[in-house]
């Protein structure tokens, strides 16, 4: 839950495009930028940063990594390397033997029933095939999302009040 | 002025829209399916969301999808394209709801042109000539009694029509009962709406359109008309600007109606004011007028010089209309032709599939407007059309010369093209007199399919 609320400006989402641009025609693997109080980090994929924030597996629901792409709150058009066409594509890698719970629909996710009330479902969290694990809304009318199986929660990929796509990622579940 | 524009729309469009955007400096986000997640808008977007599956019922045609996507990357303005929600009352007014500009007129506009049976209404105050018809006839009895007023052959319409369905000719009163039945049974399928009406028919009959741009302010301007007579199945397949062989009085005449009529509404934003013209008499009459951009805006650009997209995000912003009547130039001559994916020898059917070769023909006043490319993937979820074809010249004979030569360079291979169709309609003597009706292109496919060589 812990967005810095620093919306980056249209301009510097162009800028980190350019630099995206730039590193991928160039021979470096990887390159970390610090402009004020903004830090970038933008990696070719499979690269390991040296002293990097390992990807996020346990934490939820946290902001992944920074990633190739700009945070997906950013309501700014953020088109970076390819990267923005694919629904979920700023999630962390899945790991092996989890199963995605993806957005049936385009809309705002919310992980809890009301603000100020506990999420539907934390990571380690049970589920059932039928267990509400998030609402997405969309025009006023508030969609319950079930699990669609038997699991575990393992990942949190959305974030809570922000735009999710249809057949965006939202969680990773580790099949009961 | 906009800042960020939600393109809720696919296929060339939604690159045309892109296009007028960049123009303006405006940002885009392109709502797109998942069917169209790579395509050439979404690449040239600055950002697309994913609204839904490829069937455009779950994704291009729901309201609250469209709307979630605009206001959750920001966008104040949405741009619906054709087709789709493009003439969506409810779409107009969700979009008022949300703070976010509808780039289109009102919703209170769409719906009083919407309803067919309204705009005739409104068109009669507003002084345009109307072919003589009925008001909503309730059953196939009433249909014939009224039909014996008017005069066989008549036709049957959908009040909530458009796109041909729910449209009979009816040759006589004995078929009357079996036409009525099955133009009704049409309207519903299409419209959910079965109500229809009576128009006299008229067998030598050209589509002539006007274009129409109105600020907020009050001021509307035409820039001049279109022929769109050459159809095949009540969809358009070539149309140009100006309309040829058209008395002088009739042109001028047609154009004073058009902007009778949007004045009557008060209209904001682009608009085309539909008419058929009687091409033994020289009579017109008000058939509908469509409340957004159209498909063949194009021809309309190339003789007037001005861009119609940006005009319509410009108005949409409040901005006022930087020319009156007395300084829109018309001149010149432009010709468009549909390309669809469709095998002309094989009935016209639909050839989805990938593109394999893709080279289309350039030069000085040559215009393509498409989303296709040499390895794009023609969807089978939408409609056919790949591209639009326009050509300029200073007269009808340098454009249609003009509009040969270059179909005869275009290359595409890997699916199937009206290319074939398109040549041959070219090449038709008829066309190239301007003696077109909506009956030609009917003729001329019977003609293809004969073998039959053209007369010089």
């Amino acid at each position: 839950m812990s967005k810095p609320e620093v919306p980056l400006t249209d301009a510097e989402v162009r800028r980190i495009g350019r630099i995206i641009e730039t590193l991928e025609a160039s021979s470096f693997d990887y390159l970390q930028l610090e402009l004020g109080d903004l830090r970038v980090t933008i990696a070719r994929e499979g690269v390991v940063i040296p002293g990097a924030l390992a990807p996020v597996t346990a934490t939820a629901p946290a902001t992944p990594p920074a990633p190739a792409t700009p945070a997906p709150t950013d309501p700014a058009p953020a088109r970076a390397a390819g990267a923005a066409t694919t629904p979920g594509a700023t999630a962390p890698a899945p790991e092996p033997g989890l199963v995605d719970i993806v957005s049936p629909m385009i809309g705002r996710f919310y992980s809890q029933p009301e603000p100020g009330a506990a999420p539907y479902v934390t990571v380690g969290a049970p589920v059932e095939a039928d267990t509400t694990v998030c609402l997405v809304e969309a025009m006023k009318m508030f969609n319950a999302v079930p699990a669609g199986m038997a699991g575990t929660i393992a990942q949190v990929c959305a974030q809570d009040a922000t735009l999710v796509e249809y057949g965006q990622v939202l969680f990773r579940v580790r099949p009961a | 002025m906009i800042r960020r524009v939600l393109v809720a729309n696919r296929g060339e469009i939604a690159v045309r829209v892109i296009h007028a955007c960049q123009a303006l400096g405006c940002e885009t986000v392109l709502a797109a399916s998942e069917a169209d997640i790579d395509s050439l808008a979404a690449r040239m977007a600055d950002r697309t969301v994913c609204i839904g599956p490829p069937a455009s019922a779950l994704s291009y045609l729901r309201v609250d999808a469209l709307l979630a996507a605009a206001t959750g990357t920001g966008c104040d303005a949405l741009h619906p394209g054709y087709g789709f929600l493009s003439e969506s009352e409810t779409l107009a007014a969700a979009c008022a709801r949300e703070a976010v500009v509808f780039i289109g007129p009102t919703p209170e506009q769409i719906r009083r042109m919407g309803n067919k049976l309204q705009a005739r209404a409104l068109a009669r105050e507003a002084g345009v000539p109307m072919l003589p018809g009925s008001e909503k006839v309730a059953d196939a009895t009433e249909a014939a009694r009224i039909a014996e007023g008017i005069g066989y052959p008549v036709l049957l319409k959908a009040a909530a029509g458009g796109g041909g369905r729910g449209m009979k000719v009816v040759g006589s009163a004995g078929e009357m009962p079996q036409q009525f039945a099955a133009a009704s049974a049409e309207a519903r399928n299409a419209f959910d709406d079965d109500t229809l009406y009576l128009e006299r028919y008229i067998a030598n009959a050209r589509h002539v359109e006007v274009q129409v741009l109105g600020d907020a302010h009050g001021a509307l301007v035409h820039l001049g008309e279109r022929d769109c007579s050459l159809q095949r199945r009540h969809q358009k397949v070539v149309e140009e600007s100006p309309a040829p062989a058209l008395p002088e009085t009739t042109r001028h005449a047609l154009r004073r109606s058009a902007v009778a009529l949007a004045r009557e509404l008060a209209y904001c934003n682009a608009g085309t004011v539909e008419f058929i013209v009687d091409g033994d008499s020289g009579d017109y009459f008000f058939l509908e007028m469509n409340t957004r951009i159209q498909v063949e805006h194009p021809v309309t650009e190339l003789v007037c010089g001005i861009d119609l997209v940006q005009e319509q995000l410009r108005v949409a912003a409040g901005e006022r209309l930087r020319y009156g009547q007395d300084e829109v130039l018309l001149r010149g001559h432009a010709i468009e032709c549909r390309i669809n994916a469709e095998v002309p020898a094989e009935g016209f059917r639909p050839s989805p599939g990938r593109i394999t070769v893709w080279q289309p023909p350039s030069g000085p006043n040559i215009r393509l407007d498409t989303h296709c490319h040499e390895g794009y993937v023609v969807p089978i979820h939408y409609d056919s059309m790949i591209a639009k074809l326009i050509v300029y010249g200073h007269d009808r004979e340098e454009a249609l010369l003009r509009m040969r030569s270059t179909l005869a360079r275009f290359r595409i291979e890997g699916i199937g093209t009206t290319l074939p169709f398109l040549r041959h309609a070219m090449a038709h003597p008829d066309f190239a007199a301007g003696r077109v009706n909506t009956a030609l292109v009917a003729r001329m496919i019977e003609e293809m399919k004969a073998g039959a060589p053209l007369a010089a």
